[in-house]
């Protein structure tokens, strides 16, 4: 999909729709809502529905970077505690490494 | 599928989406209007001269020669052209086919699970356990013939289903086979990669990873998104079908299924009752793309507007990657019968898919019309385009079948543990890469694209697996350098 060869009100409802469907849980979506639409949103000269998908990307931005936080925290908390925690982290763990704790 | 003449019918030399193309190929553009003026000239004259002819002979004679000249000049700069793009789309697909195989032969080398030999599909019924050479021979053939089988009837049961226009089945199967790609492959792959890595891994994080990445896959590959990642997720998933053959197919067998599979693919696409053929022209005929989602396409290609709704199913596609249903491999695990899974990549590709052989068609297109109207559907079907570049326009369409046989080739060169062999063999398919998509700039209809590739290298794997790996070790013991 080439940005350039869409009209805006099409690149508004794409932005848009790469929002809503980030809010099931998709960080994933929305960092590639940010990365693609970042162009248009910041650096193209200024068009009509600039303001509404600079403000998805935006809003995308932060949603990612808040998930990011969590996911990198739980990892850490994770990766340090799974020996602690005894039986919960084994039954927490997908895969348990073999040859050490 | 009528075969006439008519300038009407749909033949393989038809550019698909002809009608709906707002701009069309421009040096097919330029042929065109060059051949129209050409006639147009001539008519002219002709028509002139003939008017001349009541009025006084000679001077019709000499006026109808004129047109003739203007001509020529123009052919070789047509051709010229042509080729120029030949090249670039030879370019364009190098990385992509590079890049799968790449990950496949990383992941032999680094992943024990994929060389290990533990289960075989219930399409391989023949396991290759005796230690004759003989009795392996057969039953290589053996189960490459009846994969084989397993393809050509899927292969057929789609064009069936497409002919009938049951697209929402079609459709329906693809998506399923791209979910279980997309999940489950992907699942075991991680599974085996962390195990390999002795990572540990807890669940929370492994769903959460996992729905994100397979999400994303399907967003992309479905519907909308950016092009690389959408290129990059179908080298992913032809590279994961790609591990599963050389993992599920017994070790003659996988040569042989290759060889069986190129010389399926050069019948069914070049021959006129071929099931691919029959597929790319009634696509032709019909104005619609072929199940693009089943093809890798080096560059963006837009639905047609949605200004017919119904159809649009099939209309609104671009690249719906053939998504190969693989259920072969969790079923291999589980000890159960392997269902038919779709294939992925291709029609065709879904067929053999199904059985796990991948169903290659692979049809390079070489500048395939680009379905350039703009996605205003309802107020301006036929708004004007802007005019995109020389270069966007002409894209190069890879069958994703062809992605996985070619990475099985080399996988399974690279899992002997020789490099040699697998640099050999990487060359070869790059190669036969070229000379098809010469042939394809040369020949201007779709190819299948395994065979050149796939008989390189089968014979560069052969060759140095039997003179050139002894040769190199016998220099290497006796430490001389050439």
């Amino acid at each position: 999909m080439d940005l350039s060869k869409l009209p805006n009100d099409m690149k508004l409802q794409l932005c848009k729709s790469y929002f809503k469907v980030g809010c099931l849980f998709l960080p994933f979506v929305w960092a590639v809502n940010v990365c693609w639409f970042f162009r248009d949103a910041f650096i193209k000269p200024a068009y009509d529905e600039q303001k509404l998908i600079k403000k998805f990307v935006i809003m995308s931005a932060i949603g990612a970077f808040v998930w990011a936080v969590i996911l990198v925290t739980w990892i850490t908390v994770y990766q340090t505690n799974r020996v602690s925690w005894g039986a919960t982290g084994d039954a927490l763990s997908f895969i348990v490494p073999l040859g050490r704790a | 599928m009528s075969e006439s003449g008519s300038d009407l019918d749909a033949t393989e030399h038809t550019a698909l989406m002809d009608g709906h193309i707002a701009e069309a190929r421009p040096d097919r553009e330029l042929a065109e209007r060059i051949a129209r003026k050409r006639k147009t000239k001539s008519d002219n004259q002709r028509s002139y001269g003939s008017v001349e002819q009541i009025e006084g002979g000679p001077s019709g004679a000499s006026i109808a020669q004129q047109p003739r000249v203007p001509a020529a000049p123009v052919e070789p700069q047509i051709e010229e052209l042509e080729l120029k793009y030949g090249a670039r789309h030879v370019i364009k697909l190098f990385v992509p086919v590079t890049l799968c195989m790449l990950v496949v032969v990383a992941t032999i080398s680094s992943i024990n699970f994929y060389s290990v030999k533990d289960v075989y599909l219930a399409y391989t019924p023949f396991h290759e356990e005796s230690p004759y050479a003989s009795t392996k021979v057969w039953n290589a053939l053996a189960n490459s013939m009846i994969l084989l089988c397993v393809i050509a009837l899927m292969t057929v049961l789609l064009i069936v289903l497409y002919k009938k226009k049951c697209y929402k089945t079609i459709h329906g199967w693809l998506i399923l086979s791209s979910l279980i790609l997309l999940f489950l492959f992907s699942y075991l792959y991680i599974e085996e990669a962390l195990i390999a890595y002795n990572i540990p891994m807890d669940y929370i994080t492994l769903g959460f990873v996992l729905w994100n990445f397979g999400v994303m896959g399907m967003i992309v590959i479905h519907w909308k998104g950016p092009l690389r990642l959408q290129q990059a997720y179908l080298i992913f998933i032809a590279a994961l079908m790609a591990l599963v053959f050389i993992k599920y197919l017994p070790e003659w067998t996988t040569w042989a299924v290759l060889a069986v599979i190129s010389i399926w693919d050069l019948v069914a696409v070049l021959t006129p009752k071929g099931p691919l053929r029959i597929l790319v022209e009634t696509a032709q005929e019909r104005n619609e793309p072929i199940f693009p989602a089943l093809i890798y396409s080096s560059t963006v290609m837009y639905c047609m507007a949605a200004a017919s709704p119904a159809p649009g199913a099939a209309g609104e596609r671009e690249l719906r990657p053939l998504q190969p249903h693989g259920t072969v491999e969790g079923e291999g695990r589980d000890g159960t019968e392997a269902g038919g899974g779709e294939a992925g990549f291709d029609a065709a590709w879904r067929e053999r898919r199904d059985e796990g052989a991948a169903p290659r068609r692979l049809r390079v297109d070489s500048a395939p019309p680009r379905y350039v109207t703009r996605l205003d559907p309802p107020h301006a079907p036929h708004a004007p385009p802007h005019a995109p570049d020389l270069d966007e326009e002409k894209g190069v369409k890879l069958g994703l079948g062809d992605f996985i046989f070619y990475s099985v080739l080399v996988g399974k060169a690279s899992s002997y543990g020789d490099w040699n062999t697998t640099l050999a063999c990487f060359v070869a398919i790059l190669i036969g890469l070229c000379l098809t998509l010469l042939l394809l700039a040369i020949l201007k209809k779709a190819l299948p694209a395994l065979p050149i590739s796939i008989t390189f290298g089968l014979i560069f794997y052969f060759a140095t697996r039997s003179v050139v790996k002894p040769f190199a070790d016998a220099l290497a013991a006796e430490q001389v350098f050439i």
